[in-house]
């Protein structure tokens, strides 16, 4: 006995894949069809025998294992977002495997460092001690001076004469130096005193104070000495207004015969 | 999936409780081999993760997932030749202890057997088919995600997969 009804609706009858209309005109045929109902019978055996197949347990290990796996890729899914993190990494890698590297380098900042360092410290030092040394010279001169000053009223003559040699260390014309200069020429009671006075103030012929200062003193001085030495510095420095002082030392009746002589050839001289 | 396939990857760790059992039902009745199948577990799902962009969320999550399964069972059997894993058979037996006699527990040891080497028998393509319905409980809609084709050819194969097993198995009954 053959039956023409299509055997896919065996298993589509087993698994439940068939509507309503097709189940009921199914089993309505089943009822009637001992070949259908004979290899239902034996599908179904295998079917349920199928079943009777057990899975065994996955081991603890596997779940471990994929969260190890997840963490990895996510993990790696973050070096991808960093796109530079790969080559600071080989630099890395390469730097740790170089020990020579990191030597070379260390050598070159230390020299870098103190070549740097020393260049500092040589412009600071040359620069302060250009500052220091400037301050240092002008307090020095500062003090020379106000020892000139202070020696110029010294009791002993000796002493006044070291304070009028320090002018020539001074450089420049200080008011206060030249008219304590011309204090010492005209007042100052030794005569050798009074000379190196007034071969000082001849450095500093260039001023006019001291000029003047000069060609007034001419009148002023009673010493043979210091008259022939004038008379000698305003030929020198022809300071032609000093002829007519030199010509009132002329009319004084006791004035020395040398010191005579000696001015009327200065004053010849500067006539000229 | 579709959360995973945006970036949120803590999400697979949930996929994966919610689905490795059955995947690994799976590719163990297509191995028969229990560490393989959790290593092809694993497979699968670094997969899922690497081509996460392919899964367009269109169709169901199992679909794909056993799409992917397939891929790695057919990829592992180019270099696999498929034993009958005799432990399995073992640990299947052990599972029907409440048969009533010494006898039937016998019995039924040796039909569940013949069974395993029936469906070593059987070709690949019937075997998956089978598998996937019988075992992973997938509704032919379902398989025909998975293998992409219509829901009648899914009946056609399974009828006649059944058809094999069946005639397999007999014969094997028969000679013993």
């Amino acid at each position: 006995m053959k039956c023409e009804n299509d055997k896919v609706q065996l298993m589509n009858w087993i698994n439940n894949e068939m509507t309503d209309a097709e189940r009921l005109a199914f089993e309505i045929h089943l009822a009637d069809c001992p070949v259908c109902l004979q290899e239902l019978d034996a599908i179904q055996h295998t079917w349920r025998l199928m079943g009777e197949v057990k899975v065994p347990e996955p081991s603890a290990n596997m779940s471990a294992r994929f969260h190890t796996m997840l963490d990895t890729y996510k993990e790696m899914q973050q070096e991808k977002k960093r796109p530079f993190a790969g080559i600071v990494e080989q630099l890395r890698r390469l730097w740790t495997l170089q020990p020579g590297l990191q030597l070379t380098y260390s050598v070159v900042l230390v020299v870098v460092g103190i070549g740097f360092g020393y260049l500092l410290t040589r412009q600071g030092t040359g620069y302060a001690n250009k500052q220091q040394v400037d301050v240092l010279s002008s307090q020095v001169h500062e003090m020379k001076q106000m020892m000139m000053l202070s020696l110029l009223e010294n009791p002993s003559a000796s002493e006044r004469i070291r304070g009028v040699s320090y002018t020539s260390e001074i450089t420049g014309s200080k008011k206060e130096v030249i008219e304590a200069l011309l204090t010492t020429l005209n007042n100052d009671p030794n005569v050798n005193v009074r000379l190196v006075t007034l071969e000082a103030l001849t450095h500093f012929a260039g001023n006019p104070e001291v000029r003047e200062g000069l060609v007034q003193s001419i009148v002023q001085q009673e010493s043979p000495l210091v008259q022939s030495a004038l008379a000698d510095a305003m030929v020198k420095m022809q300071e032609k207004r000093s002829v007519q002082s030199l010509k009132k030392l002329l009319q004084q009746k006791d004035l020395d015969h040398s010191v005579r002589s000696k001015i009327e050839k200065s004053i010849s001289a500067l006539n000229i | 999936m579709l959360k995973v396939k945006n970036g949120d990857l803590d999400r697979m760790g949930l996929l994966f409780e919610r689905h490795h059992r059955q995947l690994f039902g799976f590719l163990f009745h297509m191995t028969n081999q229990r560490e393989l199948s959790e290593d092809l577990v694993q497979n699968v799902f670094y997969r899922m993760l690497r081509y996460r962009h392919t899964y367009r969320g269109d169709g169901e999550f199992r679909a794909w997932m056993y799409h992917l399964a397939r891929n790695v069972v057919h990829d592992e059997g180019r270099a696999l030749k498929r034993t009958v894993n005799q432990s399995a058979l073992g640990d299947s037996a052990e599972r029907i202890g409440d048969l009533t006699t010494a006898d039937e527990q016998i019995l039924k040891k040796q039909e569940l057997a013949v069974l395993h080497k029936a469906m070593a028998g059987l070709s690949a393509e019937s075997r998956e088919i089978l598998v996937m319905s019988k075992f992973q409980e997938l509704r032919y809609h379902e398989i025909a995600q998975v293998l992409n084709i219509t829901e009648g050819a899914v009946k056609v194969r399974v009828h006649r997969a059944i058809n094999q097993l069946k005639n397999i198995f007999m014969q094997m009954e028969t000679k013993n």
